[in-house]
């Protein structure tokens, strides 16, 4: 008795320390993100040092195999380098993308601010599944944007947009495009407009204020916008998978086709926990990059 | 360094009018202040004058140079915003430099010149800041420094003092005066505050729904007032509805609603008997003493009780009342003469103190007295 008194006694010191307050509030986050991300997360690893097996998903063991499985194949190689053109291509045109429609968003008022920012959030109501495959019937040989193209005389004969790496880059910057511009717009959003017609005033053309203001302003933006775009872009799965062909396979859906196809766990572990790494390394660079010039004395 | 000239200047904003054909000329190196409360239009004229608003009809000349349709990058124009818009991921030289640098100005001269207007505002110690760690009152003068660093042929200022507390705006009110003695260039000052105008200006264009209602120098603007709107804008007065009872040579005789009738020397304005007027008897030109009974009631004094006093920092207010009419008059704090309520008090004042206005709001008898 005496034992549990004392512990009551000291749980309630707890609360009511202002420290201990907060790591109660944080204490349902963190069980969440312990069942559902470390642990899962630890078991990846343990799962990426088995053996692979002929029989069954795995080999129980030690063993780097997997990695070394990996690292050796020319296939994995060819996939990864895909991955990354795809996430540096989607990552530059949506951002490039986004920033004009950002600004011209800040710009709009009324009914155009509301219809540019609504059909931004439109489409993120819609499952990723479904709006990837809706650009299908648009895309395809005898679909609607090659009806339009031959009908204008712009083209002779159908082009394969998809299945193809116009369809899979397209589906793919459709997917973040949305992202890249709400992260971009939270950020310009508090710009005072009066510092780009105080450029305008002082001989800076409208081109050259939108360079010197608007795009510093937007840069905490922009770097958000370009780390969530190549994450997400590197990682594709939805828009190769039904806008690409056989020639658009990323490291995601070989993951998929090793763990749900090949059965082999190891080396779809391996790839994962390798490929985690590189967008880390890679999404920190870019974030470092573009967030260090922010604040630095640029040339005067 | 320039004059400008306005002409038949209008805006509109759909069915708005903000400004109606208004006609200004400025003067080489004069510092106008454009004075007017909110929504009258002074910012939008100010804005045309930039080239930051394009006008819905008529034109704007720098010097002799036709700009109405030239973009703000174009003329030589630079405005000092109410915000001050500092570029807010600039240093604070890299802020006072952008303009020299659109120039094309080489880098090392346009430091070394933004270093010199720094210096000017007294900011030289601030040249590597970051311009959102300054206070209000520096980043007045780094927007200052800024827009004078372009040697602008007509320097725009839109309201930049508003956004600082009292003591610092009456500072800033004075170095302004001083800048521009010192760098001998063409300002045009818009604010709504009377004493900032009166303080700064060489000339004061009052404003009113649009368009100019009076422009002169300062004192005569307040000692000839033409219009009712200037005389209530421009300070606080004692305003007293009034008929005219009897036309006389020097003017007419009003009977006021404190049931007195008093001389207002109109001159031979053609006013009639029964027309209304509002008379202003300015506070500053009422002689107040304490007295016993009502004797010396006549065409240029009154006599009544204080009912109320107030006191406003360093003046105190006192209230009078003549029979449900109220006159106020003030006295610096300290002043001799202390009066408390329940005094009886004699007001007087000179006749040709008095300004009369017409039901429709203009002056009557103006230049006559």
């Amino acid at each position: 008795m005496a034992g549990s008194e004392s512990m009551f006694a000291w749980l309630g010191e707890r609360i009511k320390g202002r420290d201990s307050r907060n790591v109660f509030l944080i204490a349902p986050l963190a069980a969440f993100e312990l069942a559902f991300f470390v642990i899962p997360f630890l078991i990846l690893v343990r799962m990426s040092l088995n053996a692979s097996a002929q029989a069954g998903p795995y080999q129980p063991g030690f063993t780097l195999g997997a990695y070394r499985a990996v690292f050796a194949s020319d296939l994995y190689r060819q996939l990864v380098a895909f991955s990354f053109e795809l996430g540096v291509a989607a990552t530059v045109i949506s951002v490039f993308l986004a920033l004009f429609y950002a600004y011209a968003a800040y710009r709009a008022d009324g009914l155009r601010k509301s219809l540019l920012l609504f059909s931004i959030i439109l489409p993120l109501l819609t499952t990723l599944v479904v709006k990837t495959y809706a650009w299908r019937p648009l895309l395809a040989p005898r679909g609607v944007l090659n009806d339009v193209l031959l009908g204008l005389g712009v083209i002779g004969s159908p082009i394969q947009f998809a299945p193809g790496i116009v369809g899979t880059v397209i589906g793919q910057v459709y997917i973040v495009f949305p992202y890249a511009v709400l992260s971009i717009y939270s950020v310009l959003s508090t710009m005072d407009w009066d510092t780009v017609e105080a450029a305008r005033d002082l001989g800076a053309s409208r081109p050259r204020s939108f360079l010197e203001v608007v795009v510093p302003e937007a840069l905490p933006g922009i770097a958000v916008a370009t780390v969530v775009s190549f994450a997400w872009s590197v990682g594709a799965y939805a828009a190769p998978s039904q806008l690409g062909s056989g020639a658009q396979t990323t490291f995601a859906m070989e993951i998929e086709s090793l763990m749900l196809t090949q059965f082999d766990y190891p080396t779809g572990a391996a790839l994962s926990l390798l490929m985690l790494a590189a967008m880390l390394v890679v999404s920190l660079g870019v974030l470092r990059l573009l967030t260090g010039s922010i604040g630095g004395v640029e040339g005067v | 360094m320039a004059s400008v000239t306005l002409s038949g200047l209008r805006k509109e904003y759909g069915d708005l009018t903000a400004v109606d054909g208004l006609d200004l000329d400025v003067d080489d190196g004069e510092l106008l202040c454009l004075l007017g409360p909110s929504g009258c239009g002074k910012s939008t004229t100010l804005r045309m004058l930039g080239g930051l608003e394009t006008p819905t009809d008529g034109d704007v000349h720098i010097g002799d140079e036709p700009v109405t349709d030239q973009p703000p990058y174009e003329r030589n124009t630079s405005m000092v915003f109410q915000s001050w818009a500092l570029f807010p991921r600039k240093s604070v030289i890299e802020n006072v430099a952008f303009g020299l640098k659109m120039d094309g100005v080489s880098e090392d001269e346009r430091r070394e010149r933004a270093r010199e207007m720094l210096d000017v505002v007294e900011m030289g110690e601030f040249v590597d800041h970051d311009p959102t760690d300054l206070s209000g009152g520096q980043k007045q003068r780094v927007a200052l420094a800024r827009s004078l660093a372009i040697e602008p042929d007509v320097l725009l200022l839109d309201e930049p003092l508003s956004n600082l507390d009292k003591r610092l705006r009456e500072q800033m009110q004075l170095e302004l005066r001083n800048i521009h003695d010192a760098v001998e260039t063409t300002f045009v000052h818009v604010t709504h505050d009377q004493n900032e105008a009166f303080t700064l200006a060489d000339s004061i264009a009052i404003m009113h729904d649009g368009d100019i209602e009076q422009i002169g120098a300062p004192r005569e603007v307040y000692d000839d007032p033409v219009s009712l709107f200037i005389e209530e804008f421009l300070g606080d007065t004692n305003l007293v509805d009034a008929t005219v009872a009897e036309v006389t040579e020097t003017g007419v005789i009003a009977d006021t609603a404190f049931d007195t009738e008093v001389d207002v020397r109109t001159g031979d304005a053609a006013v009639a008997q029964g027309d209304g007027l509002s008379v202003s008897f300015r506070p500053e030109e009422l002689d107040v003493e304490r007295v016993e009974g009502t004797d010396g009631d006549g065409a240029s004094a009154v006599t009544g009780e204080i009912t109320d006093v107030l006191y406003r920092g360093s003046t105190v207010r006192f209230y009078v009342d003549l029979g449900g009419e109220h006159l106020f008059f003030e006295q610096s704090v300290g002043a001799d003469t202390a009066f408390s309520a329940g005094d009886v008090v004699r007001v007087s004042w000179d006749p040709d103190d008095l300004l009369a206005f017409a039901a429709d709001g203009a002056r009557v008898g103006r230049g006559e007295t």
